[in-house]
C-alpha cells in the first residue's frame, strides 16, 4: 500500500506537467481502437444498432453436458471488493436455483491482469466445464481463453469483455454510451451546464473505465459542450489511493472544482468520503458508479445525490443462467435472446453479447430498497 | 557446486546435506509428490511445463537480483523497469516506428540503461540502494506512464509470440531460455573472480576494498544485469501476454526478492547461490499452482506462501546455527 501510494505520488511529481497537461487537453480514444457513439441529448430511449453477425469464439470439441451437472468458475478482476461479491451472489444465487451447477470465485486480489491469466490458466488445467470472467486487459487475457476454447472450456464474460473470438458471449451490463450519458446528465443537472469538474478512474487502459471517459467526452462534447473537463486521475481499484486522489483533486481546483466522477465502485465512496472529509457536501457534487451499500452514508447525507449503477447481482445472475443455456445447447450463435429466469428473455446485440438492461440511477428515495 | 565461502570449523551434519538448497530441495520433491497426490492433474508433464512457462520472467529477474543481493544491495526498482521496457518496446515500435527487432533491441538497452543508472548513484553518490531504487522505482513507473499515456500497444506480428506462447520439443521457448541462463549465472558465481568479488563485497565491503578488488565496478555490473534482465523479462511478457501495458511487472520486486530469500539467500548479503534461487522460485510457483488445483482459493494461497516462508527462514537459520 505505502509502495503503491509513493509511487504514484512521485510518478506524478516525475512526469507532472507532461501527463496532467496532456490528460486534461487529450482526447480519449478508450484504451482502444474503437470510435464513440454518443446517444443523443435529452430524454429518449437509444436507437437500435443494426443487427451484426455473431463474432464470438466457439470451444473445439466440448463435452454435451446437457442438462447434466457442470462445475464452472468465475475469475472476476479481483476478489474482496463490493462489487464483484454482489456478482458473486449471483452468479450463486443462478447456481442455487438451476441447481446442476456447481460455481465457485476465485481471483486475484488486486486487479492485474498477469494474476488473472494464472488463475484461469490454473481452472484450465484443473479441469472446468465453463469459466466465467470480468477481464483486467481485453487483449492480454485473450491467449488464455482461446486456450480454454480450445481445450473445450466453455468462456462467458461479463461485466468487463475481452476481444470477442475469444469468447462465445458476453454479458453486456449496460451500453458504454448509456453510462456515460446518465453520469453526464445527472452531474450536467447537479452543477449546471458551465460547471467544471475531475474524475478519478481505476487505470486509463481499463476496459470499461477507459471506453466510459470517452463516451463521456463525446457526448459532453456534443450534449454539454460549456461544462469544462479539468483532471482525470488514476487510483487502480484501491481505496487508499482513491481518496488520496480525490483529495488532491479538491486541494489542486479549489472553488473551480465543482463535481468528482467516480469510475469504479471503489472511487465514488472514496471520492464522497474525500469531499465530506473536506467539508464541501453540497459545493462539490459526487456523481459515480457505485454499490448502493457503500454510497448509502452519503446519500442520505445528502453529500451525493446520484448514483449510477446496474444490478451486479443481476449481472452475475445472467452470466450463469448464459453459461447453463451454453452448456445445454440452447444458445448457439445466431440466437436472438436467452431465456435468463427471474430475468426474462435478454436480447443479443453486437453480434455475441447478452445486454442486461438500461443503467439504474440510484438517489435518496429508492437506495434503500437495494442491499448489495 | 560448493561454494568457496561457507566458513565451518566442525560439522555435525554432512555439509552436502546441511546446505539450504539441498534441504529446499528435498522439500520441494515433498510437496511435489504431496500435492500430486492430492490432484492427479497436478503432477503432468504439461502442467509443470506450462509452470515454467509462467515463472520465467520472475526467474529472469531473480538472477541478477541474486547477485545484487548477495552484495548486500538490493534494486526495488525491477517490476517498474519491466514497466518502462514494455513500454519503450511497444511504443518504438508502434510510435517511433522502429522495425520490431530493433525495438526489442532498444527496450533492451533502456532496460540496462536503467539499471545502469540506478548502480552509478549507488557507487558514485553513495546512495543506500533500497532508497536509490525505490525513488527509481516511481520514477521508472511514471516514465513508463508518461510516455505511454497510459495507452495499451497491440496488434504485434505473428512472430513475435513465438518467445512468450512458442514451444521448442514441447518445452515452452521461454523456459529453455531461463534454464541457459540459469546455468550461466550459476556458473559465474561459483566458478568466476566476478562471482568470489561478489561474495566478497557482501562479507566486508571495506575488507574487498583492502584487497584492491573493484567494488564499485562489479556493483556496478551487476545493477546494469538486473535492469538487462527485467528488460527481457519484459519482451518475454509481451509476447506471452500479447499486448504491452505501462502497469506491467507492477510488485514483481516482492515476488522475486521471494524467491531468492526462500532460495538461501542471506538477505544480508555475502552467501548465497543461484542453485538456491532456481530451487525457491520453483518452490513458490509449484506451491501456489499445486494448492489451486487441490482447490485452495487464491487468498488463502498467498497464505500458505507467507508461512512457507517464514518456516524456510526459520530451518535455514537453525541449520546456520547447528553448523556454526
Amino acid at each position: 500500500m505505502k509502495t503503491k501510494y509513493l509511487l504514484t505520488t512521485a510518478a506524478a511529481i516525475a512526469v507532472a506537467a507532461w501527463a496532467t497537461g496532456a490528460n486534461a487537453a487529450g482526447k480519449w480514444d478508450g484504451g482502444d481502437d474503437l470510435a464513440t457513439s454518443p446517444l443523443e441529448c435529452g430524454a429518449g430511449a437509444a436507437a437500435a444498432a443494426a443487427p451484426m453477425k455473431y463474432d464470438g469464439g466457439q470451444p473445439t470439441n466440448p463435452p454435451d453436458k446437457a442438462g447434466k451437472e457442470i462445475t464452472i468458475v468465475d475469475v472476476p478482476k479481483l476478489i474482496g471488493i463490493g462489487y464483484f461479491n454482489a456478482t458473486s451472489k449471483g452468479i450463486q444465487d443462478a447456481a442455487k436455483e438451476l441447481g446442476n451447477v456447481k460455481a465457485k470465485t476465485d481471483g486475484p486480489t488486486e486487479a492485474k491482469i498477469d494474476e488473472q491469466i494464472k488463475f484461469i490458466d490454473n481452472y484450465i488445467t484443473s479441469g472446468v466445464d465453463g469459466i466465467l470472467f470480468a477481464a483486467n486487459d481485453p487483449v492480454a487475457i485473450a491467449p488464455v481463453l482461446k486456450k480454454a476454447l480450445s481445450k473445450g472450456i466453455h468462456v462467458i464474460g461479463y461485466d468487463a469483455n475481452s476481444t470477442p473470438d475469444a469468447r462465445e458471449w458476453f454479458v453486456n451490463q449496460s451500453p458504454f454510451n448509456g453510462i456515460a450519458k446518465a453520469m453526464m446528465d445527472a452531474m450536467a443537472k447537479e452543477i449546471g451546464e458551465d460547471g467544471s469538474f475531475g474524475i478519478v478512474t481505476s487505470t486509463f487502459t481499463t476496459p470499461n473505465q477507459a471506453r466510459w471517459i470517452a463516451e463521456m467526452q463525446a457526448y459532453a462534447a456534443k450534449c454539454h459542450p460549456k461544462m469544462q473537463w479539468l483532471e482525470t486521475v488514476e487510483a487502480q481499484e484501491d481505496n487508499n489511493l482513491s481518496f488520496n486522489q480525490a483529495t488532491t483533486l479538491i486541494n489542486k481546483y479549489g472553488d473551480k472544482l465543482k463535481g468528482l466522477f467516480g469510475m469504479t465502485s471503489v472511487a465514488t465512496p472514496a471520492s464522497a468520503e474525500a469531499v465530506t472529509k473536506a467539508g464541501l457536501c453540497g459545493k462539490v457534487a459526487v456523481v459515480g458508479l457505485a454499490t448502493p451499500n457503500a454510497m448509502k452514508p452519503y446519500v442520505h447525507a445528502d453529500c451525493v445525490k446520484s448514483v449510477v449503477l446496474w444490478n451486479p447481482i443481476d449481472l452475475g445472475y445472467a452470466a450463469t443462467y448464459v453459461m447453463r443455456a451454453v452448456e445445454d445447447g440452447k444458445l448457439k450463435p445466431g440466437a436472438t435472446s436467452v431465456d435468463a429466469g427471474k430475468l426474462g428473455k435478454l436480447n443479443v446485440i453486437n453480434g455475441s453479447e447478452i445486454l442486461l438492461g438500461p443503467p439504474f440511477i440510484y438517489d435518496k428515495g429508492n437506495i434503500d430498497k437495494f442491499d448489495f | 557446486m560448493t561454494v568457496a565461502v561457507e566458513k565451518t570449523p566442525a560439522r555435525k551434519l554432512p555439509r552436502w546435506l546441511a546446505r539450504h538448497e539441498t534441504l529446499l530441495a528435498v522439500i520441494l520433491v515433498i510437496a511435489l509428490l504431496g500435492l500430486g497426490a492430492f490432484n492427479e492433474r497436478f503432477l503432468t508433464f504439461d502442467n509443470l511445463l506450462n509452470q515454467g512457462r509462467l515463472m520465467t520472467e520472475i526467474g529472469l529477474i531473480a538472477l541478477p537480483m541474486t547477485f545484487v543481493i548477495i552484495t548486500g544491495g538490493i534494486d526495488l526498482s525491477v517490476g517498474a523497469i519491466v514497466g518502462l521496457c514494455a513500454i519503450m518496446l511497444g511504443y518504438s515500435w508502434k510510435t517511433f516506428g522502429f522495425p520490431l527487432p530493433l525495438a526489442i533491441v532498444f527496450s533492451l538497452f533502456v532496460g540496462g540503461l536503467a539499471g545502469f543508472v540506478n548502480g552509478l548513484v549507488i557507487t558514485r553518490v553513495k546512495v543506500p540502494p533500497l532508497i536509490m531504487t525505490i525513488a527509481t522505482l516511481a520514477l521508472y513507473r511514471g516514465l513508463a506512464e508518461g510516455v505511454s499515456q497510459a495507452h495499451s500497444v497491440r496488434g504485434y506480428p505473428e512472430w513475435f509470440y513465438f518467445l512468450g506462447q512458442g514451444s521448442l520439443y514441447r518445452v515452452p521457448t521461454q523456459l529453455l531460455v531461463l534454464v541457459v541462463l540459469v546455468v550461466v549465472a550459476g556458473v559465474a558465481l561459483d566458478r568466476t573472480t566476478f562471482g568470489r568479488t561478489l561474495y566478497a563485497i557482501g562479507s566486508n565491503e571495506t575488507a574487498a576494498r583492502f584487497s584492491a578488488l573493484n567494488v564499485d565496478r562489479a556493483k556496478l555490473i551487476v545493477y546494469t544485469l538486473s535492469g538487462l534482465a527485467s528488460a527481457l523479462a519484459a519482451f518475454v511478457l509481451v509476447s506471452r501476454v500479447t499486448t504491452t501495458r505501462m502497469d506491467m511487472g507492477m510488485g514483481y520486486e516482492l515476488d522475486v526478492i521471494a524467491a531468492v530469500v526462500l532460495g538461501g539467500t542471506s538477505i544480508f548479503g555475502g552467501s548465497g547461490t543461484i542453485w538456491g534461487t532456481a530451487i525457491g522460485l520453483a518452490m513458490i510457483q509449484l506451491l501456489k499452482n499445486g494448492l489451486a488445483l487441490t482447490g485452495v482459493k487464491g487468498d488463502a494461497t498467498i497464505v500458505v506462501i507467507g508461512a512457507a516462508l517464514i518456516l524456510s527462514v526459520l530451518v535455514a537459520s537453525s541449520l546456520q546455527r547447528r553448523r556454526d
